[in-house]
């Protein structure tokens, strides 16, 4: 009796995972089939045989690497300029009392209700003034500093940095940088690598922003390439497949090196909040 | 952990010089004229030899990607720096309020070079004022596509001239249609969308939704935009569309599995049909279209007045836009040429596999000369925008009348914005 | 221009002069500090505030983004309001938040469930499974359902064929369109929905179940009794990140149906329906007013939403 409820149990679990990947196995699927047999009914379900063939006109036609570069180029950035103004924010508000903390705190918080689309026209026009149209420094400066990141640092340093340990550190002699930069940042690492992860996804995937920012292809990241490429002169399906499958890649390989971790801050941010 | 943190120090430092080296040393003595234009709207290789054929200008080529329109529009709205040389598609009639933002090519020589074009697609660039503001680069002629073993199956006509005889209107087209799809049992259609229909039928005018002084004349009589909707309503409810949408991969599939038997658009299509439809090479022909000879896309070159050197822009234009080098384009890349001469080359006639050794050339050659020049208006694209949606809900069940009165009263609020 | 009036008061606020002496010495003395929190403050001033200021300026204004920018009083917000795709826009954002995220939370508590259990083995790798469509692009996901969903060569279409059942136009009608968006924020959000209603369920002590077992409970009424309640802030909190993520759509239409939203407009949001008016059709003060008209609309939900869910709890 009690085995088969954890036999049926089981199944309901595996059923859901299958979903969860099968567009992955799809996608795959596409990538090694031609234009025409994408385009056939019944469709092909099992592997072909032209994914290298496919994947070589990706390379061809478009400048995929430079895609992959500014892409890696954005995310990388923004990733550490967020890491080290959140950081240094959220631990000096851990660690140190000054007048208006509070304040300042709260007006932090409330800054995380405004919406982006509600300004999404006006930062574009600020973005033409300051001439960044067209420019990485509009898809990396304005989040370089996050309310979001602030706050879990801020959370994560209260726990972690002991009072006494910055006490011994400053009477050391260490300023107020040194204590931040030797004492504290290597014990917020753990903060810090689910921030990283969060940032770097968030500026991977990102697609409106650049979207309305970016108009050279030459300086086209990933995702901007990718709706580009499935846009209206796309006659080269298969194409547009193995590229989406190659933008996908790389950031599935790399979560599937912190996902443990990450998914266990994702939860637990989630419960604090 | 050590290694990782060296392996993302070394990641970095190749992400930045490989993301920051972007900017390129170039030649004091050169004049770098940036251009912008989207895919295939010019020929790379004659893009190149700019550079050869002018030795002090350079030529920074920016390919702009996405919505082209809106981007170049976003650039005028941050007043930014821009480019020297812009392509513009059809939609340079939406520019002309913002005349001033380009050069008069009138006053930098263009009235010397005038005649040796088309003079409908020549015009399509002059503002009501009399100022010029776009040099053609190439045309749309529209024309029948269609599939002659499918035609020949269902027993309607197969030779070019005289499927034109028999589908020489709209009506007639539509009827053969019916034919055709009893022949299959309804497994294929005879054309694609109803905006399709809508757009070929404004295609063929020349008074569409504006005069010259910006006035809306959808429901005088002559404009054809009331008889266009109808033609397109018709269509539709003799249930001769497939309701699939071009530029989608939706579309190019209904063609490689031959679900739809033709339809009519401009010559650019021929690229995208060889392309998506690789399994039906040699099936399709192509033949005047019914109710007559229209144009769709086809684009231009402007010089922007931000320019430091719109003479040189000038001359490069005037060079890449001669006859001879639209000759080049054309066999490069199939862009239909707008320069008369042009038109008249042998490669024009020669003959194509894809559609059984027809040479589509002298029609959409025939086509081209016989386009009527009309006047678009600063508003076509949002005028036309809406009247497509209705349309659209027309085709999946909406009442045309409905549709129609709905579609006049968006169109007035839309010219009061 | 304040300046001559306030000078004459000074004298009589010594008090205050002092206590503003030595705050300003407080200050500098914690400039260290002040200056480790300012990027924050200022990039939210250049990019977060003033382009909200700004956007409250711009939707009063008539601008092409070309010409010159005229005030145009009320009227970008009296068109918004009688436009009938504004408000098909706003309806399909909803009918779209309703069909995914009422499936989505439940299918997430489901998982959640299943993974508590107390024997499930491979927990993180199911867990990674499920998380896994979280962190892929939207364009990506977006590109591959709409081969799932295609008319003419659609994997579903297979599926259905295979029942005996007729093909179905999915992408040719507005509830296809709909659904096909739906499926795909489905997709994606239920393993992060589900790991968060994971890290609930285990943070529950589990001597409440027990002394529930104890009392005679049986696991439906522990689950209404004791799971619920306990969960509850968490399945606020997931409703409200849903509603906000809900009222965002923009990505999944865009790329599957295009600007317009396709057949009769039915993956029409209200974030493409601004991205479309102001960066395609170039009105930008328009675009502004829309921008606060989402605003508007996304308080109100958040505010419902808080208000059901805590409802529920004080029956």
């Amino acid at each position: 009796m009690m085995r088969s409820k954890n036999v049926l149990l089981y199944a309901g679990l595996i059923v859901g995972l299958l979903i969860s990947v099968f567009p992955f196995y799809w996608l795959i699927v596409m990538a090694t089939r031609t234009t025409p047999e994408i385009y056939s009914f019944p469709p092909k379900l099992w592997f072909g045989t032209h994914l290298f063939d496919n994947i070589g006109r990706v390379f061809d036609s478009i400048d995929f690497f430079r895609s992959l570069l500014n892409t890696l180029f954005v995310a990388v950035t923004s990733t550490i300029l967020v890491l080290f103004f959140d950081s240094l924010a959220g631990y000096t508000f851990a660690k140190f009392s000054f007048p208006g903390k509070k304040w300042l705190f709260v007006v932090l918080l409330a800054t995380m209700m405004a919406p982006a689309q509600l300004s999404l026209v006006p930062s574009f026009v600020i973005m033409a003034k300051f001439g960044w149209v067209g420019s990485f420094k509009a898809l990396i400066i304005p989040g370089m500093a996050n309310a979001f990141g602030i706050f879990w640092i801020r959370q994560y340093a209260e726990e972690s940095i002991p009072s006494e340990l910055l006490d011994a550190g400053k009477i050391d002699g260490c300023g107020f940088f040194r204590l931040y930069w030797k004492i504290s940042l290597p014990i917020l690492r753990p903060a810090l690598s689910f921030l990283g992860a969060f940032t770097f996804i968030g500026a991977w995937n990102d697609y409106l922003w650049p979207l309305i920012i970016l108009s050279d292809e030459r300086k086209f990241t990933l995702q901007i390439a990718l709706a580009s490429l499935n846009g209206i002169y796309s006659t080269d399906y298969s194409l547009v497949i193995a590229g989406t499958l190659l933008a996908v890649i790389p950031l599935i390989i790399m979560f599937l090196f912190i996902s443990k971790q990450f998914i266990s801050d994702i939860a637990a941010g989630a419960i604090k909040s | 952990m050590i290694k990782t943190r060296k392996s993302i120090f070394w990641l970095l430092i190749v992400v930045f010089i490989l993301g920051g080296c972007s900017s390129s040393s170039s030649n004091p003595e050169q004049k770098t004229l940036t251009l912008w234009y989207w895919n295939r709207a010019l020929d790379d290789k004659l893009i190149q030899a700019v550079q050869t054929q002018f030795p002090d200008v350079r030529i920074n080529a920016q390919k702009i990607g996405g919505d082209f329109k809106s981007k170049l529009k976003t650039t005028l709205a941050g007043g930014g720096s821009g480019p020297d040389i812009v392509a513009f598609n059809d939609w340079v009639t939406e520019l002309f309020p913002s005349s001033d933002h380009f050069y008069d090519l009138y006053e930098l020589g263009a009235k010397d070079i005038e005649p040796d074009y088309l003079d409908w697609k020549w015009q399509l660039g002059v503002t009501p004022e009399g100022k010029m503001i776009a040099m053609p680069i190439d045309t749309g002629p529209t024309a029948l596509f269609y599939r002659e073993d499918l035609f020949s199956k269902a027993g309607l006509p197969t030779d070019p001239e005289e499927v034109h005889k028999q589908m020489g209107t709209w009506e007639d087209y539509f009827k053969a249609g019916q034919k055709l799809q009893q022949a299959f049992g309804g497994k294929v259609k005879l054309t694609d969308s109803i905006s399709n229909i809508y757009s070929q039928v404004n295609a063929q005018s020349d008074k569409i939704y504006f005069d010259k002084n910006d006035n809306f004349i959808g429901e005088s009589p002559d404009s054809s935009m009331k008889k266009a909707w109808d033609l397109a309503v018709q269509a539709s409810q003799m249930g001769v569309l497939a309701n699939t949408n071009m530029f989608s991969s939706e579309w190019n599939a209904s063609m490689n599995n031959g679900k739809i038997a033709s339809f009519v658009s401009a010559v650019w299509h021929k690229q995208i049909l060889m392309d998506a439809a690789p399994d039906t090479a040699g099936k399709w022909r192509v033949a005047r279209a019914p109710g007559g000879d229209g144009n769709v896309g086809g684009s231009f070159l402007a010089i922007m007045k931000t320019s430091k050197y719109p003479k040189e822009s000038f001359e490069v234009m005037k060079w890449l836009l001669n006859s001879e080098n639209q000759v080049t384009a054309f066999k490069d890349i199939n862009l239909f040429p707008s320069a008369t001469k042009a038109l008249d080359a042998p490669v024009m006639k020669e003959k194509e596999d894809f559609f059984g050794g027809q040479s589509t050339g002298e029609i959409f050659t025939e086509s081209a000369r016989n386009v009527k020049p009309a006047y678009f208006g600063s508003k076509f694209g949002n005028v036309n925008g809406i009247v497509s949606r209705e349309l659209q809900s027309v085709a999946l069940g909406k009442d045309p009348d409905t549709a129609w009165n709905d579609a006049l009263k968006r169109v007035k609020k839309e010219l009061l914005r | 221009m304040g300046e001559p009036l306030r000078q004459p008061l000074e004298p009589h606020r010594p008090y205050p002069v002092t206590a503003k002496r030595k705050l300003s010495s407080e200050i500098w003395k914690h400039r260290k500090e002040y200056l480790a929190i300012s990027p924050f403050y200022i990039l939210f001033a250049v990019f977060g505030l003033f382009p909200i200021l700004f956007s409250m300026y711009l939707s009063f204004q008539k601008w092409d983004g070309i010409g010159v920018m005229t005030f145009n009083g009320v009227n970008n917000y009296r068109f918004m309001l009688t436009d009938p795709e504004f408000w098909k826009a706003v309806g399909n954002t909803l009918l779209i938040w309703i069909y995914s995220t009422i499936p989505m939370l439940f299918l997430a508590l489901i998982v959640a469930f299943l993974l508590n259990a107390s024997f499930v083995k491979f927990r993180t790798f199911f867990r990674i499974g499920y998380f896994l469509p979280n962190v892929t692009s939207l364009v990506a996901v977006s590109i591959v359902f709409s081969t799932i969903f295609s008319n003419n060569y659609g994997l579903l279409n297979y599926i259905l064929t295979l029942f005996g059942l007729d093909p179905v136009e999915w992408l040719s009608h507005t509830w296809g369109i709909q659904l096909a968006v739906s499926v795909m924020v489905i997709w994606r959000w239920v393993g992060y929905n589900a790991v968060i209603y994971l890290a609930g369920l285990q943070s529950i002590p589990s001597v409440l179940y027990e002394a529930a077992k104890i009392d005679g409970a049986s696991g439906i009424q522990a689950f209404f009794r004791i799971t619920i309640p306990n969960l509850r802030p968490i399945i606020l909190f997931t409703v409200i990140t849903s509603t906000i993520g809900g009222m965002q759509v923009f990505t999944e239409p865009q790329v599957l149906v295009g600007n317009d939203g396709g057949a009769n407009g039915g993956g029409l949001t209200i974030v493409l329906y601004l991205y479309r008016e102001a960066f395609i059709n170039n009105y930008f003060g328009y675009g502004s007013a829309v921008g606060w008209g989402m605003f508007v609309l996304i308080a109100l939900f958040s505010i419902l939403n808080w208000k059901v869910v805590q409802g529920k709890g004080t029956q």
